[in-house]
């Protein structure tokens, strides 16, 4: 090939930017279904272009200079993308749901101007510019715009509820905003430069400093606040649970991720000359990373409203993905890349499941949808399946990541975060099986009452054909299930190392290989215990029922759906994040 | 959770959250002791490089470029949620006539507001393009430029009242003007890639120093931030105004928004 593939990159970002401008400017013109073909088009282009990307970054890393502000004298003048074969495949990756969540959402968003197109095109660059940037202020730059484009997708519906949850989503979010903007203030005040590989050599030299410190925990909280970390995950269950189908596949399935997926960019690379930071991140890491895997899966067990469940799944498997990172190794960062891209495929999947019941039952209450499921059965199978991946049947990529993430935990000796891992997918494994169980083969006892739904009505429009929507799904799930794992295993050991800016260590360790099935047996007994409590001999139920009556209790309490108790944990969680950085 | 709790919560963290907060604030280079490097290499290479007086146009258009590019498309992001927001619910018909508060009477605009308004609308309109096509000379630039003459939209109302801005101003006008300066500014990125340069590379000639026509590609990135920023904003003050629009029907939740 004559063409230089860097010159590619900018593309990634300016194609859903163009598509965006030109569908704003046309879109009252345009026939209806034009804006749906434009996106789908632009969103595939990304898909495209980031993978032919990241397969000549295999070798090394592309750097690409806007502007052609090249650093001069080495003194970073412009902004640099930088892209390894790992950032590459995660934004491709993300052009690749987007482009599946276009055809779910075929059609749905009628007579609006193509609102939800631009937003969505601009939520995708926003991310792809995410992945590949290399520059401090841009990596802010695009975190702004997921979260602008963020905030009127989940509010779209303009439902009581959904403003209530793009309230909370915006406050916190924007107050995440702000701390990533001090962080980013304090390490140019320190280091001069807005250039990684230039802070980090700064960092690297400058020795042990407050500075750097404070900058690491207020860009840290900002990051752990967007992928969901306990005390700052309450924003997200508000936030999935009224925002459309379609923007919640890519909410949980993306942009959740990806607020790790910068963490573990900025940890490894900027700060990565650090011992301060360096020393901190393991126990904060591991431990927020535990208590997130157990809160999350023990919530979502709690849950009736489909999509609220689904959103505390979210939150137990980003805790997962933080403690791989947590173990700063090859085997956990390699783990959680992996992990990202096989939840996000699942968890995509689940969502559209969700949003399937929603167009065709009317109703998302796991009570109400008792048995109504059956006529819609291939839906049922679909979320049988992405359930088992959920808990850890062992196929696919989302395994992979999982076992890689546990062999680095177990060859560090972190076995309650091990535990916890395990624990944390049978419990989201658990409430998923529960749901399909009862929704699609009518399992469970009889509802009566119980039926109504809490919650409001909620419906989405029926105006999209069974196949049309369960196709992308589908698709989902299978990529998760054919994405070769010796090819995987094969290229991330040199796609870690250059993800971290570290030499290359041997093949990655897998954990110890009963515990996937551990964690399978678990849900499906989780899941038949939450079926069958009623026929269960009373020796059984009893202790459960009064062990975990309480602590339940308490934690629904917690999530109480307030802003200002939602603000005071996030200043909790930030100064944990300084005590922790404090004790190195 | 209880507001006691809460506030407790709240200084139970600023007791670990203020001796950390003083050890940074402590570390940190004192006020004025350092310009820091990057900024001075800014300093002495930019006037010679790009022919630009406005060192902040040369690092929002150029130097930067990629981040305002960004900051673009966030404010059309934001725009276009606020428009779904308000538009969504209230439907987007245009017949409408301004809410009046029953029991409030309806003062006739006075000549003095009308004449004011006709004479200092259309200065404001100049003084806005002023401040745009001098982005790289003087203070300003499209974004503020834009602003301004997006203000002297919101003189139309005064003067004309509801009616005469809503004959005056389309929505899809303003789309087609916020959408087409985003474009434009996109397009600057990517023009110069046809040349075999790097995206939003200053390929164009870059003019005199100190002279209205520097900077080269500066000037047509400032014009398209101009169009952008002036249609948004007016898309903005536009939508909040229809918030005073009388209702003619009961509105029909859900219709619109899918």
């Amino acid at each position: 090939m004559t063409f230089v593939p860097a010159t590619l990159l900018p593309l990634t970002v300016a194609i859903p930017m163009v598509f965006c401008a030109v569908l704003l400017a046309t879109a009252h013109l345009l026939p209806s279904r034009v804006p749906d073909i434009l996106a789908l088009l632009a969103a595939l282009a990304v898909a495209i272009l980031s993978a032919v990307i990241a397969v000549q970054a295999a070798d090394k890393p592309l750097v690409y200079w806007f502007g052609g502000w090249e650093p001069r004298d080495g003194v970073h003048l412009g902004i640099g993308f930088s892209v390894d074969a790992a950032s590459g495949w995660i934004a491709a990756f993300i052009g690749l749901l987007y482009a599946l969540t276009f055809v779910f959402a075929w059609g749905f968003f009628d007579r609006t101007h193509g609102h939800f197109h631009i937003l969505m095109l601009l939520f995708l660059a926003a991310m792809v510019g995410f992945c590949f940037t290399r520059d401090m202020f841009n990596l802010f730059v695009w975190f702004e715009v997921m979260s602008v484009a963020a905030f009127a997708l989940t509010a779209y519906h303009l439902a009581e509820s959904s403003l209530a949850g793009a309230i909370n989503f915006t406050v916190v979010n924007s107050l995440a905003g702000f701390l990533m903007l001090g962080g980013i203030g304090l390490i140019y005040a320190q280091t001069g430069t807005l250039d990684f590989d230039g802070i980090a050599a700064a960092v690297a030299q400058g020795g042990r400093s407050p500075v750097v410190a404070g900058a690491f925990c207020l860009v840290a909280a900002a990051l752990m606040i967007k992928g969901a970390i306990v005390p700052f995950q309450f924003w997200l269950a508000d936030a999935h649970a009224v925002a459309p189908s379609p923007v919640s596949v890519i909410f949980s399935g993306s942009m959740v991720s990806l607020g790790l997926f910068g963490l573990a960019k900025v940890s490894a690379v900027v700060f990565g000359g650090s011992d301060q930071v360096q020393g901190a991140l393991p126990a904060l890491l591991i431990g927020l990373g535990s208590v997130t895997a157990l809160l999350g899966g023990w919530m979502a067990l709690l849950q009736r409203h489909l999509k609220r469940m689904l959103a505390f799944s979210t939150i137990s498997h980003a805790g997962i993905m933080l403690t791989g990172l947590g173990a700063l190794s090859a085997g956990g960062t390699g783990g959680m890349l992996v992990y990202v891209v096989g939840h996000g495929l699942v968890k995509g999947a689940l969502f559209m499941i969700a949003g399937i019941l929603l167009a065709t039952q009317a109703s998302i209450d796991e009570i109400a949808l008792r048995g109504l499921g059956r006529r819609i059965w291939p839906a049922g199978i679909a979320m049988a399946l992405a359930g088992f991946l959920l808990c850890g049947l062992p196929l696919g990529a989302l395994d992979q990541g999982t076992r890689l993430v546990q062999g680095a935990l177990s060859q560090q000796g972190h076995g309650i975060a091990l535990a916890a891992t395990a624990i944390g997918a049978a419990l989201t494994g658990a409430a998923v099986l529960r749901a399909a169980g009862r929704i699609f083969l009518g399992l469970g006892p009889d509802p009566g009452d119980e039926a109504g739904a809490p919650s409001a009505d909620e419906r989405e429009k029926a105006n999209r054909p069974l196949w049309l929507m369960l196709a992308p799904c589908c698709i989902l799930l299978a990529v998760d299930i054919v994405l070769p794992p010796d090819l995987i295993a094969h290229a991330l050991p040199r796609a870690v190392s250059a993800f971290t800016h570290r030499p290359e260590t041997g093949p990655l360790g897998e954990g110890p290989g009963w515990l996937p099935w551990f964690s399978v047996a678990a849900a499906l007994a989780g899941a038949g215990y939450g079926l069958f409590r009623k026929r269960l001999p009373p020796v059984l139920v009893r202790p459960v029922h009064v062990t975990q009556s309480a602590p339940t209790r308490a934690l629904e309490i917690l999530h109480s759906g307030l802003i200002g108790d939602y603000a005071a944990w996030l200043a909790v969680g930030v100064a944990v994040i300084a005590a922790v950085l404090a004790m190195v | 959770m209880s507001p006691r709790i809460r506030v407790a919560l709240l200084a139970l963290s600023a007791l670990i959250l203020l001796p950390c907060a003083a050890q940074v604030i402590a570390g940190l280079p004192a006020f004025g002791s350092t310009i820091a490097q990057y900024g001075a290499r800014i300093n002495a290479i930019t006037p010679e490089a790009r022919h630009v007086a406005n060192m902040v146009s040369a690092i929002n258009f150029d130097l930067r470029g990629l981040d305002t590019l960004g900051e673009e498309f966030m404010l059309l992001a934001a725009i276009t949620g606020t428009v779904v927001l308000l538009r969504g619910r209230r439907g987007e018909g245009m017949t409408g006539r301004a809410m009046h508060r029953p029991g409030r009477a309806v003062i006739p605009r006075s000549e003095a507001t009308v004449l004011a308004c006709r004479i200092a609308g259309p200065l404001t309109a100049v003084f806005g393009l002023y401040v745009v096509v001098h982005a790289t000379v003087t203070p300003g630039g499209g974004f503020q430029g834009g602003v301004i003459l997006a203000s002297g939209t919101l003189l139309i109302y005064l003067g004309e009242g509801y009616t005469g801005w809503r004959d005056a101003i389309r929505s899809h006008w303003l789309d087609v003007l916020e959408g087409g300066g985003a474009l434009l500014f996109a397009l600057c990125g990517l023009v110069p890639m046809l040349t075999g340069a790097a995206f939003m590379q200053n390929v164009l000639p870059l003019g005199t120093f100190r002279d209205l026509f520097s900077g080269g590609l500066m000037l047509v990135e400032n014009l398209g931030v101009a169009m952008a920023v002036t249609g948004g904003f007016t898309q903005l003050f536009l939508e909040f105004m229809e918030e005073t629009r009388e209702a003619e029907e009961p509105d029909e939740p859900g219709e619109e928004s899918a």
